[in-house]
């Protein structure tokens, strides 16, 4: 075993000196710092000019105005949306009432013609045809 | 002689076509609206046919009741009832509703059903409009002492699916046979008495 490896300590030198603590050099931080702050002024900058558009009062005016368009129109059509179906359900009251009271009279007319059928003897001889029309 | 006849003939013709056009067009007779100054509850129903469309958009698919009423006017024109009830028997004479049953003697109407009964004073009257062979409207008048009601139904309907309804809103359904012949002729005679 110890013949493949010759020199035992050779990896343990590499080793050390491949993770040897080296001092930074001297203008890192200087550098990162830079760096940070520009990167982070560059994304203020970026707000800034999407924002920017609202700094004009005519710009902000017109947003507003916007938006409260926006909120009218959806608020009116609601209840437009409302009243149709108010309007609807009554309409369909009506059809049902009107359908209802057809339907009454309908069974009326039945049932007095079942009660002529029932209160006469059917040996009673039929002198005359049925009566359509006038 | 036979050119006067023939000029005769043809002004009866003329005359008689507005009233026939009258009568294919009618929804109301103006004699109706009279009475309801009488009344004591009025019910007025008036719809037409795109009234009649959209409100029966709104009839729900789950409800029986509502579904068959859905089937029942999607082909109808119009509905128009008009029903008054009086406080007191006697508040229409029997020349009011002849008037209204006279507007429908007319060869576009048929007079199907008429139910005099003198022991309760219930009459019921059921015109139908038929269109080649097939059937395009039907007014019921049904005068009764205290109250006289007026349907107007334009348009081809099923009578057994309109008395179907009838028979589901609270009202006893009579068990009834179908109106024949036989006891359609039996009720006139019921009538003639």
């Amino acid at each position: 075993m110890t013949s493949m490896n010759p020199n035992p300590n050779r990896l343990e030198d590499v080793l050390k000196q491949a993770l040897r603590r080296e001092e930074a050099p001297d203008n890192f931080a200087a550098r990162v710092l830079t760096q940070a702050a520009q990167n982070s002024r560059a994304r203020e900058t970026r707000r800034e000019s999407w924002l920017g558009v609202f700094s004009q009062p005519l710009v902000r005016w017109a947003a507003f105005a916007a938006v409260s368009i926006c909120l009218i129109a959806e608020g009116v059509h609601y209840r437009n949306q409302q009243r149709e179906r108010a309007q609807g359900e009554a309409a369909k009251q009506q059809l049902m009432l009107a359908l209802r009271i057809a339907g009454s009279k309908l069974h009326l007319a039945k049932e007095k013609v079942n009660e002529i059928n029932t209160s006469r003897p059917e040996s009673q001889p039929e002198s005359r045809t049925p009566r359509s029309q006038s | 002689m036979s050119t006067t006849i023939h000029k005769l003939f043809l002004i009866i013709l003329l005359l008689a076509i507005p009233s026939v056009l009258r009568a294919q067009d009618l929804k109301l007779p103006p004699d109706v609206e009279k009475l309801s100054a009488k009344a004591k509850e009025t019910v007025e129903v008036n719809m037409d046919g795109p009234m009649l469309h959209w409100a029966s958009k709104f009839l729900s698919s789950e409800d029986p009741e509502e579904k068959k009423a859905a089937k029942l006017v999607e082909n109808l024109k119009g509905i128009y009832v008009r029903s008054y009830e009086f406080a007191d028997e006697g508040a229409y004479s029997s020349a009011d509703v002849e008037s209204l049953r006279s507007q429908f003697h007319s060869p576009t109407w048929s007079r199907v059903v008429g139910v005099r009964s003198e022991h309760d004073g219930e009459n019921v009257d059921i015109f139908f409009r038929l269109e080649n062979d097939k059937m395009a409207g039907i007014v019921i008048i049904s005068a009764e002492p205290k109250e006289l009601t007026f349907v107007n139904i334009v348009g081809p309907l099923e009578i057994d699916q309109l008395s179907d309804i009838g028979g589901e809103f609270g009202i006893p359904r009579v068990k009834t046979k179908p109106l024949s012949s036989k006891s359609m002729a039996k009720a006139d005679k019921g009538e003639q008495k």
